[in-house]
């Protein structure tokens, strides 16, 4: 086990001080906070200065008039930007540009109302009654749909590190002296863990930028409950995604001799990542489809799909239990297989090793 | 002793190894010989556990090699190899770790050797902005710095400058004299022949010739009688043997005949500056064996 924890212990050391692994963990906490203040910048405004000439309407929800003595006045306050929009003699609205949706929409039912009052008539508004959960469905999709990317992007950034590692021991041939030192399991679990730690790290370093942005922004309000939950999932599948991809990673890569062939030796791995992230986008957007809900239980789809899925709506707590139980086995399943592979690939340097002949 | 039982190796339908075995003893050098593709390194990387042989056994003071018994050996494989980005002093400690040292034994000890291999100046730089006679100096610091109990080198000395064989032939005697088996292999026949006590030749997977470098020179390969004379006319050893010129001296190399009579006739031709049996060298037994 020693063994296993010192390479480990390289791995990160040496990872950790490439600019590649700073910057890649700058730019995720940089997008994620940046994408925590989108909606703030996308939502518009919510509050609206108008410029009033004449009889002053309704009162409107965020919308404060403001009596100017005549048109020309008024005009003047919105193309000088003191006003969003001017309302002349309530019979005509004035705005630089176009005219703000949400600010037309208010303006002309306070028109309505105004008219209807006058006319005696008494409308009551409809009510609305939403269930407890409806009310953060678009949140939940929003969180859902940034989950899918962060958990693609690491997933297989963090599985070609394992990928380029052990080729390049096996390509500068060092891993027949490390193989004097320690055994094949212990070098591999080495690798796979330690830039699976570092992985970790830059999950940490997106969630935690994520949530500390969103609450900067005012966003976290809007948070449904049971955030610590979805954290927590998101923690957990990304350990079981991160351990079945990246011993495919190793495996793969440990067939290769160059780094130029890791790409094209990958090939299989990043096609099921690319698909597996294809699946997850569709579970955000409708995890109650029965795509989504049958893929979230089957590996290694299970892994970015279920806590797309947990994030985006309540997944009934068998199904993540069944899930998480099949994808555990899986990975063991990849483990073995992948260790076999590499056993017996690793130290055979030169022409690219066919998968078929180490599997036997 | 490390003994090399019966060794069995296909890759394929190859015969790389059929039937290699020898015996190294404790503070002794053992220099293995053999053409490219004789099966030099694939002996090596079995003895190292880096392949697997189809028979045959690698044994330690008579007990099966195990891995806990291999971590003790120290290997130089005939592909250097080392992380090209890490530092010295870093690289050489962290081996040292992973060959079971605690940091601050590894640490020492990779301070030593490498003051010891005259790279203390470079101990903090990338191994590879370093020469490649450097990076070798690196890759023996590797294999010593746990103070192994076995050191099988695959090729160690080549692409050496002088010095630097002899700074390399240095330390491996000083290993050797503490007790250590130590097994390289070389194509330096001169080398071998200085260096080793015993030596092990190997053509076609099979080993063709072994053991202590003097008893090979007796007992491998032709003695000759060999004649210096002068003054000969030309043509009077025809038949006997291979004649050379060389002025107005004639050397003759016979293989058998009997030695009483040639020296006679030689007498009678001229003058015998030289008469004597000569051994073969290291380089003409090897020739001789895997011709």
């Amino acid at each position: 086990m020693n063994g296993l924890w010192l390479v480990a212990d390289r791995e990160i050391r040496t990872r950790i001080r490439t600019r590649g692994f700073l910057i890649s963990l700058g730019l995720s906490a940089l997008l994620v906070v940046a994408l925590a203040f989108v909606p703030k910048l996308l939502g518009g405004k919510d509050a609206y200065e108008v410029a009033v000439v004449g009889a002053v309407p309704v009162a409107a929800q965020d919308v404060t008039y403001t009596k100017y003595p005549d048109e020309a006045a008024a005009r003047k306050a919105v193309s000088g930007g003191k006003a969003d929009a001017a309302l002349i003699d309530d019979q005509k609205v004035v705005s630089e540009g176009e005219l703000d949706q949400r600010l037309g929409l208010l303006l002309e039912s306070a028109h309505r109302e105004g008219k209807i009052k006058a006319s005696g008539l008494v409308i009551t508004p409809l009510q609305v009654e939403t269930g407890a959960t409806a009310q953060y469905q678009s949140v939940r999709t929003g969180i859902a749909t940034l989950l899918v990317m962060v958990l693609f992007f690491l997933l297989i950034y963090s599985s070609m590190y394992v990928a380029m590692g052990v080729v390049e021991e096996k390509g500068s041939r060092i891993v027949e002296i490390l193989l004097a030192a320690v055994r094949p399991w212990q070098l591999l679990g080495g690798k796979i863990v330690g830039l699976g730690l570092l992985g970790l790290l830059n999950l940490a370093v997106v969630i935690g930028g994520g949530l500390i942005a969103a609450s900067a922004t005012g966003l976290a309000a809007d948070f449904p409950p049971g955030m610590g939950g979805i954290v927590i999932s998101t923690v957990v599948w990304f350990v079981l995604g991160y351990a079945f991809f990246s011993a495919l990673a190793a495996a793969f890569g440990s067939l290769v001799s160059r780094q130029e062939e890791v790409n094209s030796v990958l090939t299989p791995m990043t096609m099921l990542m690319t698909l597996t992230y294809l699946v997850a986008y569709f579970a955000a957007v409708e995890p109650e489809g029965t795509l989504a809900r049958i893929l979230s239980v089957v590996p290694p789809f299970s892994s970015m799909v279920m806590p797309v899925r947990t994030a985006a709506a309540d997944v009934p707590i068998v199904e993540i239990v069944l899930s998480a139980g099949l994808m555990v086995v899986a990975v063991v399943a990849v483990l073995f297989a992948g260790a076999r592979v590499y056993n017996r690939a690793v130290v055979r340097t030169g022409a690219r090793v066919k998968l078929a002949e180490v599997l036997r | 002793m490390l003994e090399v039982q019966d060794l069995r190796k296909r890759f394929g339908d190859k015969v790389a190894l059929d039937g290699v075995g020898f015996a190294v003893r404790p503070g002794e050098m053992f220099g293995f010989v053999g053409a490219n593709g004789a099966g030099k390194t694939t002996t090596m990387r079995i003895v190292m556990g880096v392949l697997d042989a189809d028979s045959g056994e690698v044994r330690l003071d008579g007990t099966p090699l195990t891995y806990d018994a291999r971590r003790r050996f120290g290997y130089m494989p005939e592909e250097r190899g080392l992380y090209q980005k890490m530092k010295v002093a870093e690289q050489v400690e962290y081996f040292g770790r992973l060959h079971g040292l605690g940091r601050a034994a590894a640490r020492d000890a990779a301070g030593e050797l490498l003051e010891r291999l005259g790279l203390a100046a470079r101990r903090d730089d990338a191994v590879e902005v370093l020469s490649l006679g450097n990076q070798q100096r690196v890759q023996l610091a590797v294999a010593l710095v746990h103070s192994p109990a076995v050191l099988v080198l695959d090729e160690p000395f080549s692409g050496l400058d002088p010095i630097a064989v002899d700074a390399l032939a240095e330390v491996l005697k000083d290993r050797c004299s503490s007790g250590v088996p130590v097994v390289f292999s070389s194509h330096q026949l001169e080398l071998v022949e200085r260096l080793c006590d015993s030596v092990g030749i190997i053509a076609g997977g099979r080993m063709v010739a072994s053991g202590a470098v003097d008893e090979l020179r007796d007992t491998e390969g032709r003695t000759l009688l060999k004649l210096v004379v002068r003054g000969a006319s030309p043509g009077w050893a025809d038949g006997l043997g291979e004649v050379t010129t060389d002025g107005d001296r004639q050397v003759l190399l016979v293989e058998s005949g009997d030695d009483q009579e040639i020296l006679r006739s030689a007498m009678r031709a001229g003058e015998v500056e030289h008469f004597g049996r000569q051994r073969p060298t290291l380089a003409e037994i090897f020739r001789e064996a895997v011709a």
